[in-house]
């Protein structure tokens, strides 16, 4: 099985830069990040629990 | 069998070395499932084929005696002629190499395969040029994921290139000071407002901080999970990564004229001096052929070039780095490859460090030279540099090589020029006599050879036997 983390500390605040950075391919995915942020802030959404990525099956 | 002590932060991958020189990789299965896919890969073929990729193939059946339970699999890698680090290359070695790094990675993301990492030290060197020697960085790509390595290529090789391109600070001894790197908020404290008007800076530096610090509370993991429900895909990267080689390669800096850029045209040779000390010096080189040669202050590399032919590898050392900058260019336009050329500061080398001080080793320790060339050097580390000539011969015998030395004469003009600057009757012990005394009770002289006007002397000469 693949580990579940990577063994670099990505930064937080460089995995949201990059959509910042991604330009036209990223801009739909930072809109939809922050409508979710802001159903959460309006309680109209709850986040939901941190997942990892589902590691693949060997 | 010795595991690699600058190779363990990884685990699924960990070098080995063994007695007889091979380079081993062991890889754990997640590892293993990942070379796998890169092996079959068109990038691994291509990158081969042009060598920006280090030569590598399965070991069947070797299994380091040291590797973990668990290791699926070993691979035997091509060994590099001499490692060096991020913090002795020049402001063109440290920007050609992340091109390399940026392009490999563009290259395998379009077969969903992605490096994990993005650290300098994982580039080497054949001659001029840069080759990738870390097949553990290849991992295959997971969609929804960010670039884990970006940070890491920010700290370690775009801001280190800002500080030399826009700010005229070298960035060597950061990178020695600081293996990580710089952090964006030290980047950011580096940078003043006319220098947020460059290219680059508001977005890589001064967002990059300010992010890094609103989402301080925040865990990768979380973040991570957010983006990918968002519907993070491959192509923002690819998009960044365009971007930022755009950047890396628009970055230029303006290094100007030093004391040493000029020397080949500014210095007290005649042209009967130089003719015999170039003869000099081919006699010595093609005594027999060498693995490796050394040239000690090789300013515009003009010996080391006269190495080349009759050694596998030269490393040619200066600590003026805006010389070394200029050979290492004309170097690569030359297509010379056996020629290493290197930013080192004779008086304060490279030293092991990192962790348990081992993880980045000295210069002795990463390959002892066969031959070492001294020329024009003896003068500036007595007199500029106030080094006893005694601790001088002491340190040449030190690297155990046959060794080509000149001593300039005190009455030769640049010894002048460096005595002017000292108070009257300081040095007085730099005397012909002195050197030979000294140079005598660790070396056997083999030929001597006083210059046409008399003002330089240059020794050829083999360790005493210890």
């Amino acid at each position: 099985m693949r580990s579940l983390l990577a063994y670099l500390d990505a930064g937080t605040g460089s995995l949201i830069l990059q959509l910042i950075l991604g330009g036209t391919a990223a801009a739909a995915v930072a809109l939809k990040l922050w409508w979710s942020r802001v159903l959460h802030v309006l309680h109209i959404r709850r986040r939901p629990a941190a997942t990892e990525s589902e590691p693949r099956q060997e | 069998m010795r595991a690699e002590p600058g190779s363990f932060r990884d685990p699924d991958s960990r070098v080995f070395l063994t007695e007889d020189g091979a380079v081993l990789r062991a890889l754990s299965p997640a590892g293993w499932e990942d070379w796998l896919a890169l092996e079959a890969s068109d990038t691994f073929a291509e990158l081969i084929k042009d060598g920006r990729l280090i030569g590598t193939s399965e070991a069947n059946g070797v299994r380091p005696a040291s590797v973990p339970a668990g290791c699926a699999g070993v691979l035997r890698h091509e060994r590099v002629p001499f490692v060096s680090y991020p913090y002795e290359w020049t402001f063109g070695m440290l920007r050609d190499a992340a091109l390399l790094h940026l392009d490999i990675l563009d290259r395998c993301l379009g077969e969903s395969l992605i490096l994990k990492d993005s650290s300098p030290y994982n580039v080497q060197w054949r001659g001029t040029d840069p080759v990738l020697i870390d097949i553990g960085s290849f991992e295959r790509l997971r969609e929804d994921e960010p670039w884990v390595g970006y940070r890491q290529f920010c700290e370690l090789f775009v801001y280190p290139l800002m500080l030399q391109a826009y700010k005229g600070v070298p960035f060597q001894p950061w990178l020695r000071g600081s293996l990580e790197g710089i952090a964006p908020g030290e980047a950011r404290s580096l940078m003043s407002l006319r220098d947020r008007l460059r290219r680059g800076v508001l977005t890589h530096v001064v967002l990059h901080a300010r992010l890094e610090r609103r989402y301080e509370a925040s865990t990768g993991r979380e973040v991570k999970g957010e983006l990918a429900r968002a519907g993070f895909r491959p192509e923002i990267i690819r998009a960044n990564v365009r971007r930022l080689r755009k950047l890396i390669a628009r970055l230029r800096w303006d290094s100007g004229k030093t004391a040493w850029t000029g020397y080949r045209d500014d210095n007290s040779y005649s042209e009967a001096d130089a003719d015999a000390k170039a003869s000099f010096v081919q006699q010595a080189a093609a005594r027999r052929p060498r693995e490796l040669a050394w040239d000690l202050g090789c300013n515009d590399g003009a010996y080391a070039r006269m190495l080349s032919g009759h050694a596998r590898t030269v490393v040619a050392m200066d600590a003026d780095h805006e010389t070394v900058d200029r050979l290492y260019r004309a170097l690569a336009e030359e297509g010379q490859r056996d020629v290493l050329p290197l930013v080192i500061d004779l008086c304060n080398p490279s030293p092991e460090c990192g962790w348990r001080s081992r993880e980045r080793g000295s210069l002795l320790r990463r390959g002892r030279p066969d031959l070492t060339l001294a020329l024009a050097l003896v003068h500036h580390l007595a007199i500029t540099n106030n080094v006893p000539l005694s601790e001088i011969v002491a340190w040449l015998a030190e690297l155990g090589s046959p060794l080509v030395v000149e001593f300039p004469m005190p009455g030769d003009p640049m010894v002048q020029r460096l005595l002017a600057g000292k108070r009257e009757g300081a040095h007085g012990d730099y005397t012909r006599e002195e050197f030979e005394r000294r140079l005598a009770e660790a070396f056997v002289i083999d030929r001597q050879e006083d210059s046409p006007t008399g003002n330089r002397v240059l020794y050829e000469a083999h360790p005493r036997a210890a």
